[in-house]
């Protein structure tokens, strides 16, 4: 069977169906879904993600033609696109593991030091390729890294994955899920190719700890942090080789012009020395136990469609049917402490012993793990774990009606943004008032502090998003009329 | 072992930078949108947008989007500050109770 190279003209022509069968749902992200398709005339399997889209189209179709030009073994391929209704079909290769984060989360198990440098290995050959064509990915992350089913790791959703966030961005009041980004990115201050340097170095992490640095805070607290603190590092430094700690630390330098290149990082012992190992008995473990859970599912649920989830609704956090909170997009649904699931804070790390996947399973204990993050910060993960399996309804807003009443009264009218702080359980500047309180007092305080950090931030974004809308609007009526304008002309 | 390849494409990447800064970071924010940022939404329905051209509207969307970061910077640096403090006295008083705890079966001792 010949290998599909691309879509000829003629079928690009044609309706997406007529040239495909559309299977099964791989898989969900935040801008749309991803089908598994055959190419009926090579019958070539074939990915299929779908994302709806509005106005504005003209950069993102833009991008794919550059993507499509993209040729390497390291880069999943993109054969082309269509318009259907209001989705844009984007035409990939397939890759029959799926991403690294699938991978670790059916396994429930993060990888091991060989794994891990094999696969940044093809990952930086990935960067390379990009890099020497002056592309950047923008979002290199364990979920954008597919295997396929040789064991070989491939970087998907380069260039649409950025184009889509920056229309999509705008129209969400975002400044995005940032575990990922590089400090200059967040900053604002122009940036290069290095940043993709940075989000790999928090890949590494990911890949052994279960979860980017910083997971279990609020988006908006990491915003801020990850400029201004010092790089992160491993949580359990003496689990890890020399080697490996060293590639990170190359990673994670703040400054981007000290950052090293793909190329560079190529020759880092950590890539060059390791024992490539196969990726394929890991690849069979997870498939095993993603059909385990497929046939449970049936039998659960009969062949009911799993609900959808659809952006700006609340996504119910004490739900314990596994749900996943969408992580790593740029787009905020409105979940406003979209912290990435704990469940995964539950995985077994740099371990080969096998268990079930009940979220009984404990992480190995990770001591007091202050390079990585000041100690207290251990205190607000174990609480957000328990609030995550604690509350009813919606965050925080049953724990903080009790608190509220007994905060001190805020001198409303002596405080320069009033509207801000109503209903703060404190006065900026002023904490005296704790030196009088209970010490049971003060614990319930601090459990309450997320909740209500999160409540206000919450309001913050709603305020801005009613205040940009209609701007927004004026915006896109200005383009319609102007697309208009061309056709007519 | 471990040395830098010369990279002909390394320092051309280095020296110029592939996305450009906000090119908003440091403008300066019109008085009026601060105040339109910041008031109840009653009147809001009185502005005229389409009135501005597209180039203002995206001025005025970024601006606000920057207002946005700046104040959540400012509620993140508070709530920092606040719990900074929280956990200071959560400290002193776990001290206080375990010297109390001490002392107390110190005094179990002396009586024994
Ligand atoms: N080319 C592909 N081959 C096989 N599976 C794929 C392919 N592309 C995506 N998938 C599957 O579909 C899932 C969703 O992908 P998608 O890119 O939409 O979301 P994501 O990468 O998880 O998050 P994001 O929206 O931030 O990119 C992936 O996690 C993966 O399991
Ligand atoms: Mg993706």
């Amino acid at each position: 069977m010949s290998e599909l190279k691309r879509l000829s003209e003629e079928s690009l022509t044609r309706q997406p169906e007529e040239v495909f069968d559309v299977l099964e749902k791989l898989g969900e992200g935040s801008y749309g879904s991803v089908f598994q398709a055959v190419h009926k005339e090579t019958g070539q399997l074939l990915a299929i993600k779908q994302v709806p889209v509005d106005t504005d189209l003209q950069e993102i179709i833009k991008e794919i033609s550059i993507m499509q030009q993209c040729d390497s073994p390291y880069v999943v391929k993109y054969y082309g696109s269509y318009f259907k209704n209001t989705d844009l079909w984007i035409v990939m290769e397939y890759c029959g593991a799926g991403s690294v984060s699938d991978i670790m989360r059916l396994r429930n198990k993060t990888l091991t030091e060989p794994e891990i440098s094999t696969i940044l290995h093809s990952t930086l050959k990935g960067l390379e390729y990009l890099h020497s064509r002056r592309k950047i990915h923008r979002d290199i992350k364990a979920g954008n890294i597919l295997l396929n089913n040789e064991g070989h790791a491939k970087l998907a959703d380069f260039g649409v994955a950025g184009q889509l966030t920056d229309t999509m961005a705008k129209r969400n009041t975002v400044i995005g899920t940032p575990f990922w980004m590089a400090p200059e990115v967040i900053q604002e201050i122009g940036y290069d190719c290095v940043a993709d340097i940075w989000s790999l170095g928090i890949t590494a992490l990911e890949m052994a700890e279960g979860k980017p640095p910083y997971a279990d805070i609020h988006p908006m607290r990491a915003i801020f942090m990850i400029p201004t603190k010092p790089p992160p590092t491993f949580r359990n430094p003496e689990k890890w080789s020399e080697d490996f700690i060293d590639f990170v630390l190359q990673c994670l330098v703040k400054n981007p012009s000290e950052r090293p290149s793909a190329s560079r990082l190529l020759q880092h012992p950590f890539i060059k020395n390791a024992a490539s190992a196969s990726l394929v008995d890991m690849i069979a473990e997870a498939k095993e136990r993603r059909l385990e859970m497929q046939t449970r599912q049936e039998q659960d649920f009969g062949d009911s469609e799993e609900d959808e989830i659809d952006s700006g609704t609340m996504i119910p956090r004490d739900s314990n049917a596994g749900t996943m909170v969408e992580h790593g997009t740029m787009v905020d649904h409105g979940d406003s402490g979209t912290m990435i699931e704990s469940d995964i804070g539950t995985m077994v790390i740099n371990s080969d012993e096998d268990d079930d996947d009940d979220s009984t399973m404990k992480k190995i204990s990770s001591g007091s793990g202050e390079k990585y993050t000041p100690s207290f910060l251990e205190h607000f993960d174990k609480l957000d774990r328990e609030r995550l399996g604690n509350t009813t309804g919606s965050t925080g807003s049953s724990s903080s009606s009790s608190i509220q009443s007994q905060q001190p009264t805020v001198p409303i009218g002596e405080d320069r943004d009033s509207q801000r702080s109503f209903g703060r359980p404190f006065t900026e500047g002023d904490f005296e008032f704790l030196k009088s309180m209970s010490y049971e007092d003060l614990k319930t305080r601090l459990n309450s502090l997320d909740p209500e950090m999160e409540r206000e931030i919450e309001e913050l974004r709603k305020r801005y998003q009613a205040k940009r809308q209609p701007i927004l609007e004026a915006i896109d009526a200005k383009k319609k009329r102007q697309n208009q304008g061309i056709q007519i002309f | 072992m471990y040395q830098q390849p010369s990279n002909s494409g390394e320092h051309h990447q280095r020296s110029e930078v592939m996305v450009p800064p906000n090119p908003h970071l440091y403008t300066e924010i019109p008085h009026w949108l601060k105040v339109y940022a910041k008031a109840p939404f009653e009147h809001d329905h009185k502005l005229k947008w389409e009135l501005f051209k597209l180039p203002e509207l995206d001025f005025f969307q970024s601006m606000l989007t920057r207002l946005y970061k700046e104040e959540a910077e400012s509620v993140v640096n508070d709530y920092e500050n606040y719990r900074l403090a929280l956990i200071n006295e959560n400290r002193l008083r776990q001290k206080q109770l375990q010297e109390k705890a001490l002392d107390a079966e110190d005094n179990i001792e002396i009586k024994v």
